[in-house]
C-alpha cells in the first residue's frame, strides 16, 4: 500500500518537473529556430520594402520574387543536377562497401578485424586538408596514364571517390555495431544451410540492415551534398560543380541584396531537409554506435 | 633567358621582382607572325559571377565567336574561389584563356610555366598600349605573358552633394589637412568620415599603400614591397602613424566590414567617403542613375610635398593563356583579339562601364565618373598595381594581411607588428 | 552487460571452417576493394603531405621539390606568432565544446530520451541546424549579426555604430563558438541519443522507484551504462575542435587572422597564390594533435572487441 503512495507522490513531482523542464527546453528550442525562422521571414520579403521601411517594418508585401529571382539567377536546374549525379552514387557506394567491411569483421573472426576497423576509423577522422595536393596530383597522374585528364579530375566520378574513401570509415563503424545486435543464430544456421558468403551477406544480412542503412543515409547525404570543399578544388569546370558552390556564387553576386541570398539559401537547403524529415522515423531507431544493448 | 638572371641570386631576382623593380630587356627576336589561322572550339574562364562583368565579358566572347566563328563555352567561377583554386587550375585542365591579373600574380606563375607566351600577340599589340602597361605585362624572362582589359585607380571616392552640403568644394581636397577638415565637418554631422573595412584581409593594404608613397615615395614603397627596404624602418612605423590620425573618423567595426560593407555606407550616405578602386560604379548605378552621378574620385591627397600626388594604385585586369589549355593557338587569337582596339569596344558597348587599357580607344563615351578616373590617373607619374600584386603571394596575403588588421586591433602595437613583419619576410622560403 | 559478453562469444562464427574458393573471394573483394581505396585516397595522401612537410615546394613540379628539414617547423614555432595565437584559440574552442556544448547536447539527449512532452518537436528543432550547409549557415548568421541584422536593429544600433560581432577581438572567438555550437550541439543530442535507446529503461525506473535523484541516476546508471558512447562523444568533441574549418572559412574567408585557428592556417598556406609546404607542416602538427585522441579511442574500441 504505502509504496504505491509514495510512487504516486513521486510521480507527481516528477510530472511537475518534467513540465518545467519541457517549458525551458522548449523555450531554448524556438530560439534554436528562430535565425532559420528570421531568414525565411526575410526572404519573402523584397528588400526594397526594407531599405525603405527598416528591418522590423511590418511587411507591406510577402511574396516569393526572391525565389522566382534565385531560381532564375542560379541556374538551379544544372547545379542541383551536379549535386544528385554526385550524392546519390557516393551515399550507396559508402553504404554498399562499408556494409561489406562491417560484414566481415562483425560476422568472421580474423586477426585482422580490428586494425582495419581502426584504421578505417582513424582514417574518417583525419582533416581534408591534410591529404589534398597530393590527392590532386593522383588524380592528375591517373588521368594521364589512362589518356584523359579528366578521368578523374574536374569529373564527378574523383568528388564521388574521395567522399567513399572518406565517409566509408564512419558507415563501416555504425555498421558493425548495429550488426552485433543482430542475433547470430541467424547466421549460424545460414552456414550450417551451406550458404555462400555471397548468399549470407546478400539475402540474409543486408535486409535487416535497413534500420541503420536508413539513418546512415540521412547523415551521409546531409555530409554530402553539404560538402564544398571537395567540390572546389577538384573540379575547373562550373558546370560540373554542385549546388553548394552555386550558392557561393551568390553570396560572392549579389552583395545588395541580401533577401534574394536568404531565398537562395532556404533553395538550397530544401533537399537535406526533406530527406532529414522523410526518413525522421527510423532516424534515430536505427544509429548503433557500440551500444550495449544485447 | 634573359640578361638580369647573370650573376644574380635566384632569391634577390625573385623578391627583387616586384613591379617597376625590373628593367625589362625588351630585345625579343622579331619573327613573322604564324600564318597559320587558329580554328576550332575554345573555352575562356572568367573570374567573376557579377552580373555586370559577365554581361562585358559574354559581349566580348559573342563579338570573337560572330567574327573569328570559333565556339567560346563560358566557364565563370566565383572570384575568391577562382583565387584559392588558381594553381590547381592552372595544372589541372584549365580554359584555355583566363582573366587575371597583372603584377607579382601573374609573374609566379609564368615562371612557373603555367602561361603561354604571347610575345607573338604583343607584337601585334605593341602599338597600341603605353609601354607601362607592356611591362606590366612581361614576366620575369622578358617575354609578355598578359594581355590588358581594363584598370580603375585607388582614390579617395565621395558623393559631390555632401560635400557640397558641408560647404566644401568637391573637387578640391588637395591635401592631407583638407581632407581632415573635410572629415571633422562629417563628424560633427554624426557621420563616419572616412569608411573602412578589412574582414577580407586585403582592402586595407590600399591604404597603406598611398599613404607609404605619398609620405615616404614611389621608390621607398617598390623597394620595400620588394625585400630592399626593411619593415622595421622608421619610415614604415610614419606610415601607420599618418593612418593613426584617420582613425577618429573611422567607423569602429572596420575587421566586421568587407570592401562592400564600407561601400554600403556611403551608398546610404552614413559616410562622407572611402578609400576604394573605382570598380563600384555598377553597384551605385543599381541603385538609381543619380546616385551615380553623384559619385565622384579625387586622387589620395598630398602628404609630403616632395612627392605630392605622384602615384596612384591602379591595378590592371586582363587575360592570360594557359599552357595546359587545350587549344593554345586558338586562346591566343582570342586574346588578341580582347586586347584590340575592336574586342575593348564589344565590352564598353554592352553598357557596362569600364575603363580601357587600349590607348586608341575612343573615350567620348565616357560618362563623367569615368573621365575624372582618367583624370586621376594622369595625375600619377608612377602607377603601382596593389600590394597584394606587388609582392610575393606567401608574404602579402598570410602576413601582411593579418599584420594590417592587428594593427586596426591595437595601433599602439606598431613596433611589435613592424618587428614581426620583417622577421616573417626573412623566414620566407627560397622560391 | 554480462548477457553482452555472452552473446559476443557466438557473435562471430568462431569454429574455424573451410572456406570453398569462391567464398575466399568474395570474403577478400568485401575487404580488399574497400580497404584498397581507402588507403589509396586517404591514408597515401596524408603520408605524402606529412613527407612534403619536410620540403620546400610551390605544389607544381615535382621536379622543384627541395629538402627543407625542419625549415618549415622551425619557421612556424619561432617566426610565426599567428601560430601560437591559432594554438590558444584551438584550446579555447576545445574547452569550449568539452565545458558547454557537449555537455549541453548530452543533456539534451537525456531529457528527450525521456519523452518528456514535445520530445518530437524538440529533437527535430535541435538537429535541423545540423543538416544545413556550411553556406546556408552563413547566410543565415549573417542576417542576425551584420551591422543592419537582426540583433544590431533590436539594440537599436545605427550601422554607422553597430555592435562589431566579428570584428571585436574581445568577443568575436565566441560569436564563432556559438555558431558552431548551433550545429555542434544537435550532433552530439543525435549521437547520444542514437546510444541511450540501448539502455533498459527498467534501470532508471528501478532507481526511481529506490529514490534517486534524476542527478544520481543520470551519474550513477546511464553515464557508466553509456561509457563507449561517451567515448565516441569525446573523441568527436575533440577532433572537431582541432580541425575546426568551415564555419570560420564562411565568415572570413582565407584571410581569418581575426579567429586565427589552425584549420584555416593549413588553407592559408597550401592553397592559393602563397601555396606552400608551411601549410603541409601545419596540416601535420594538426594530424599529431588529433591522432592521439584518435588512438585513444581506437583502444577502447579495441578493448571492446576483445571482451
Amino acid at each position: 500500500m504505502s509504496t504505491i503512495v509514495v510512487n504516486k507522490e513521486y510521480r507527481d513531482r516528477q510530472k511537475r518537473k518534467d513540465a518545467l523542464i519541457s517549458l525551458f527546453i522548449g523555450f531554448f528550442a524556438l530560439l534554436w529556430i528562430f535565425p532559420l525562422v528570421w531568414t525565411l521571414y526575410s526572404s519573402l520579403r523584397p528588400y526594397v520594402d526594407l531599405e525603405a521601411n527598416g528591418v522590423f517594418s511590418f511587411p507591406e508585401h510577402l511574396n516569393l520574387q526572391n525565389y522566382f529571382d534565385a531560381i532564375r539567377r542560379m541556374n538551379l536546374p544544372l547545379y542541383f543536377t551536379n549535386t544528385a549525379i554526385i550524392t546519390i552514387p557516393a551515399v550507396v557506394l559508402t553504404l554498399f562497401l562499408g556494409s561489406l567491411m562491417a560484414f566481415v569483421v562483425s560476422r568472421y573472426s580474423f586477426k585482422a578485424n580490428v586494425a582495419l576497423l581502426l584504421f578505417f576509423t582513424a582514417g574518417n577522422l583525419l582533416p581534408g586538408q591534410l591529404i589534398f595536393i597530393p590527392l590532386f596530383k593522383m588524380y592528375l597522374a591517373i588521368g594521364d596514364a589512362v589518356g584523359d585528364r579528366r578521368f578523374l579530375y574536374d569529373s564527378h566520378w574523383g568528388i564521388i571517390l574521395i567522399h567513399v574513401a572518406f565517409q566509408m570509415g564512419f558507415a563501416t563503424f555504425v555498421l558493425s555495431s548495429y550488426m552485433k545486435t543482430i542475433p547470430k543464430e541467424i547466421s549460424e544456421s545460414a552456414m550450417i544451410d551451406g550458404a555462400s558468403v555471397f548468399t549470407h551477406y546478400f539475402n540474409i544480412i543486408l535486409p535487416l540492415l535497413r534500420p541503420a542503412l536508413a539513418s546512415l543515409t540521412v547523415l551521409m547525404t546531409t555530409w554530402i551534398y553539404n560538402d564544398f570543399f571537395w567540390a572546389l578544388v577538384l573540379t575547373s569546370s562550373d558546370s560540373k560543380r554542385p549546388i553548394t558552390s552555386a550558392l557561393g556564387r551568390l553570396t560572392g553576386e549579389y552583395v545588395t541584396d541580401y533577401n534574394l541570398l536568404a531565398a537562395g539559401a532556404m533553395i538550397a537547403a530544401l533537399p537535406t531537409l526533406i530527406v532529414f524529415f522523410v526518413l525522421r522515423k527510423q532516424f534515430v531507431a536505427g544509429l548503433t554506435l557500440g551500444s550495449t544493448k544485447g | 633567358m634573359s640578361v638580369e638572371q647573370n650573376g644574380v641570386s635566384r632569391r634577390t631576382l625573385i623578391k627583387g621582382a616586384a613591379l617597376g623593380g625590373i628593367g625589362i630587356a625588351g630585345g625579343a627576336t622579331v619573327l613573322s607572325s604564324c600564318g597559320s589561322k587558329a580554328s576550332g572550339p575554345m573555352s575562356f574562364g572568367a573570374r567573376t559571377v557579377d552580373e555586370s562583368p559577365t554581361k562585358q565579358l559574354k559581349g566580348l566572347v559573342a563579338a570573337y565567336e560572330k567574327k573569328s566563328g570559333n565556339k567560346v563555352t563560358y566557364n565563370a567561377t566565383e572570384s575568391n574561389a577562382f583565387q584559392n583554386n588558381l594553381s590547381q587550375y592552372l595544372q589541372g585542365t584549365p580554359d584555355d584563356a583566363f582573366q587575371w591579373m597583372a603584377g607579382y600574380r601573374m609573374q609566379f606563375f609564368a615562371e612557373q610555366g603555367l602561361l603561354a607566351d604571347l610575345s607573338d600577340v604583343w607584337k601585334d599589340l605593341d602599338s597600341q598600349y603605353d609601354n607601362s602597361y607592356k611591362i606590366a605585362s612581361t614576366g620575369l624572362d622578358g617575354k609578355q605573358y598578359f594581355v590588358p582589359q581594363s584598370w580603375y585607380p585607388w582614390g579617395l571616392h565621395y558623393r559631390k552633394s555632401m560635400v557640397k552640403e558641408l560647404g566644401l568644394d568637391p573637387e578640391n581636397i588637395a591635401t592631407f589637412d583638407d581632407m581632415l577638415k573635410m572629415f571633422d565637418a562629417m563628424k560633427k554631422k554624426g557621420l563616419v568620415g572616412f569608411a573602412a573595412g578589412d574582414k577580407g584581409g586585403w582592402e586595407a593594404m590600399g591604404t597603406f599603400d598611398i599613404i607609404n608613397a605619398r609620405l615616404n615615395g614611389y621608390q621607398f614603397h617598390v623597394d620595400l614591397l620588394a625585400g630592399r627596404e626593411k619593415w622595421t624602418d622608421q619610415r614604415v612605423i610614419d606610415v601607420f602613424k599618418q593612418w593613426e590620425l584617420l582613425l577618429p573618423y573611422t567607423n569602429k567595426n572596420v575587421l566586421d566590414l568587407e570592401w562592400d560593407g564600407a561601400m554600403q555606407l556611403l551608398l546610404q550616405k552614413k559616410a562622407g567617403s572611402t578609400l576604394m578602386g573605382s570598380w563600384f560604379g555598377g553597384n551605385f548605378k543599381e541603385k538609381s542613375q543619380e546616385d551615380y552621378d553623384d559619385l565622384w574620385i579625387v586622387p589620395f591627397p598630398e602628404i609630403n610635398p616632395e612627392h605630392g600626388v605622384d602615384t596612384i594604385d591602379a591595378p590592371i585586369d586582363g587575360f592570360c593563356v594557359a599552357a595546359n589549355g587545350a587549344n593554345v593557338e586558338v586562346g591566343k587569337d582570342f586574346i588578341k583579339f580582347a586586347g584590340d582596339k575592336e574586342g575593348m569596344q564589344a565590352m564598353l558597348d554592352t553598357g557596362i562601364p569600364m575603363t580601357s587599357a587600349n590607348k586608341n580607344q575612343d573615350t567620348s563615351t565616357y560618362d563623367a565618373f569615368q573621365k575624372q578616373q582618367l583624370n586621376v590617373m594622369s595625375q600619377a607619374k608612377y602607377i603601382t598595381q596593389f600590394l597584394d600584386r606587388d609582392t610575393r603571394p606567401d608574404f602579402a596575403g598570410p602576413v601582411v594581411g593579418p599584420a594590417i588588421q592587428s594593427w586596426y586591433k591595437n595601433p599602439k602595437d606598431v613596433n611589435k607588428i613592424v618587428d614581426s613583419l620583417q622577421a616573417q619576410w626573412e623566414a620566407l622560403p627560397e622560391l | 552487460m554480462n548477457s553482452t559478453a555472452a552473446n559476443k562469444d557466438t557473435s562471430k562464427v568462431s569454429r574455424r571452417r573451410a572456406f570453398s574458393p569462391q567464398d575466399r573471394l568474395t570474403l577478400g573483394a568485401f575487404i580488399g576493394v574497400p580497404t584498397a581505396l581507402h588507403l589509396l585516397l586517404v591514408w597515401i595522401p596524408a603520408i605524402a603531405t606529412i613527407g612534403l612537410s619536410f620540403t620546400y615546394w610551390t605544389g607544381i613540379h615535382i621536379s622543384d621539390i627541395k629538402w627543407a628539414g625542419f625549415a618549415n617547423y622551425h619557421n612556424i614555432f619561432f617566426s610565426t606568432p599567428v601560430f601560437w595565437s591559432a594554438l590558444k584559440d584551438n584550446v579555447i574552442w576545445l574547452a569550449w565544446f568539452g565545458l558547454i556544448a557537449t555537455p549541453l547536447g548530452v543533456l539534451l539527449a537525456y531529457q528527450i530520451d525521456r519523452q518528456i512532452r514535445g520530445h518530437a518537436f524538440f529533437q527535430t528543432a535541435y538537429y535541423i541546424p545540423v543538416v544545413l550547409s556550411l553556406a546556408v549557415t552563413g547566410i543565415i548568421w549573417n542576417f542576425m549579426l551584420r551591422p543592419d541584422g537582426f540583433i544590431n536593429g533590436i539594440l537599436g544600433k545605427d550601422i554607422t555604430n553597430p555592435i562589431s560581432f566579428f570584428g571585436d577581438d574581445r568577443w568575436n572567438l565566441y560569436v564563432i563558438l556559438v555558431m558552431a555550437s548551433w550545429r555542434h550541439i544537435g550532433y552530439i543530442m543525435l549521437l547520444y541519443l542514437a546510444g541511450l535507446k540501448a539502455v533498459d529503461p527498467a534501470l532508471r525506473e528501478a532507481a526511481a522507484l529506490d529514490g534517486a535523484t534524476e542527478w544520481e541516476t543520470f551519474r550513477k546508471i546511464i553515464l557508466p551504462t553509456m561509457r563507449p558512447v561517451n567515448i565516441i562523444v569525446l573523441v568527436i568533441t575533440i577532433i572537431e575542435s582541432l580541425r575546426a574549418f568551415d564555419i570560420v572559412y564562411i565568415i572570413y574567408g582565407t584571410s581569418g587572422a581575426q579567429v586565427p585557428i589552425l584549420g584555416t592556417l593549413v588553407f592559408q598556406n597550401i592553397s592559393g597564390e602563397g601555396q606552400s609546404m608551411k601549410g603541409a607542416a601545419y596540416a601535420t602538427i594538426l594530424f599529431i594533435l588529433s591522432i592521439g585522441p584518435i588512438i585513444a579511442y581506437l583502444r577502447q574500441s579495441f578493448k571492446e572487441d576483445v571482451k
